[in-house]
């Protein structure tokens, strides 16, 4: 059980590297500051999955504390490369967006409007709680990953 | 982000800063022209490269008074900035157009260094300017090519982490890494924006579906779903929601709005696709 939580766990952290990673080349972050970004992505988006998978909370809370971690992580690691947070706190932040559940809500809106179909009422269930749990999901993240301005003055951009 | 609203003391608060140096000197009319130029122009390109609304007021005050005016009020919004300098009972105001968000953090670094440069008093007014026309001209960033495949790797990963196979990964690879250099094709032919996303998130769906079809997947919904994801609008969704905790609700509702649209160009070129090639919806 717990070999197979670890497997799981190490797969997820891998790939959630490489997708900040990819979202930080698109960025355009300098070259020595591409494995920081790589860390704290596996690191924001790991740490969630655990959470997750412990059963510590749903995936609004477990992003909420994710991000937090997240936000002090690229807090530190500015200071070292003397670069602004933002830099590493954005790129990391990606692979946590939900995507999934923005575009779930999206499909849903249109899939209420199209005539072919009559509206069902679970769709519309099913939409709504797409809709919110992007918007949790969102300002969890936001909140997470400026949590360190409340600490620290110049921190938070 | 306080709860309260953007009301947080800051390095040089507007009305009273600036080094003693700078502050012993008088600014006439023409310099307080020159200043606003200077904040106005590291301003907008904070704000197009990336940085959030309260970033960039912190960063425009801090210069406008390390380069001797009393006070500089900035107005952010979402198409244009806005700052008024006052030096005693001289002021100027002057508004400048932003353009289209376009993340690029390393831009975003070296103006943070040089906004801490300027603070630090080693930056006059002249150096300030060749070094934004420097940055402004550095459009150096990765080979096109490196981006595609990374964003390929990064879509990939997120078909991965849905839980799709190793079939449907490398779909979405190559969807993906085609659709960045559809979307840059069309960004550098000004396509507004939500179109760009529209024709963009139409081929990546088309790319994916076909593939799903002659490649043996067991996940084409998650090759579907994981290969728009490189149009996320993560950066505005992020800054619309720490602007609204800030008090920046006129920036918050706008990015947040561009979020929206972008999402849902992304979910009809989804569903046209669908229609298109004939796959079932999701």
């Amino acid at each position: 059980m717990s070999l197979e939580l670890a497997r799981m766990v190490g797969a997820d952290l891998l790939w959630s590297a490489l997708a900040a990673l990819g979202f930080a080349v698109l960025f355009d972050v300098p070259r020595r500051l591409l494995p920081a970004c790589l860390l704290l992505g596996a690191l924001g988006h790991g740490s969630r999955t655990l959470l997750m998978k412990l059963g510590l909370g749903g995936v609004e809370a477990a992003t909420l504390c994710a991000a937090v971690l997240v936000g002090f992580a690229a807090v530190g690691c500015a200071r070292h490369a003397r670069v602004p947070a933002i830099v590493f706190a954005l790129p990391a932040a990606i692979p946590m967006v939900p995507g999934a559940f923005a575009f779930k809500t999206m499909l849903g809106v249109l899939r209420l409007v199209d005539a072919a179909a009559a509206p069902s009422p679970s769709l519309a269930v099913d939409t709504a709680v797409a809709a919110a749990k992007t918007a949790l999901i969102l300002a969890a993240l936001a909140v997470g990953v400026g949590s360190p301005g409340l600490v620290f003055r110049r921190s938070a951009s | 982000m306080t709860p309260g609203g953007p009301a947080r003391p800051e390095p040089h608060p507007s009305g009273k800063g600036g080094p003693p140096a700078a502050a012993s000197h008088k600014l006439d009319w023409a310099e307080l022209t020159d200043v606003i130029d200077l904040t106005l122009r590291t301003g907008e390109q904070l704000l197009t490269h990336g940085a959030s609304a309260p970033a960039v007021e912190r960063s425009v005050q801090c210069i406008g008074t390390a380069l001797g005016c009393d006070a500089l009020d900035i107005l952010v919004s979402p198409n244009v900035i806005m700052a008024t300098t006052t030096e005693g009972r001289e002021f100027r105001t002057k508004a400048r157009r932003v353009g289209a968000l376009h993340v690029d953090l390393r831009r975003i670094a070296a103006l943070d260094a040089l906004t801490g440069d300027v603070i630090a008093g080693r930056c006059d007014h002249f150096e300030l300017r060749c070094r934004l026309d420097a940055i402004d001209a550095n459009a150096h960033g990765y080979p096109r090519m490196v981006v595609a495949l990374c964003i390929g790797l990064a879509c990939a990963s997120f078909c991965r982490l849905f839980g799709g196979d190793w079939v449907a990964a490398g779909i979405v690879l190559v969807a993906s890494s085609v659709g960045l250099l559809v979307r840059q094709w069309l960004a550098a032919r000004h396509m507004a924006l939500a179109l760009n996303v529209l024709a963009t998130s139409f081929v990546v769906s088309v790319l994916s579906a076909l593939g799903s079809r002659l490649l043996p997947t067991q996940a084409p919904e998650h090759a579907l779903g994981a290969a728009v994801l490189l149009l996320i609008p993560g950066v505005p969704l992020i800054h619309a929601f720490e602007e609204l905790g800030r008090g920046y609700s006129l920036m918050a509702v706008a990015r947040g709005v561009q979020g929206l649209v972008v999402s849902f160009a992304i979910a009809l070129g989804l569903l046209l696709a669908m229609k298109v090639v004939g796959v079932s919806p999701l």
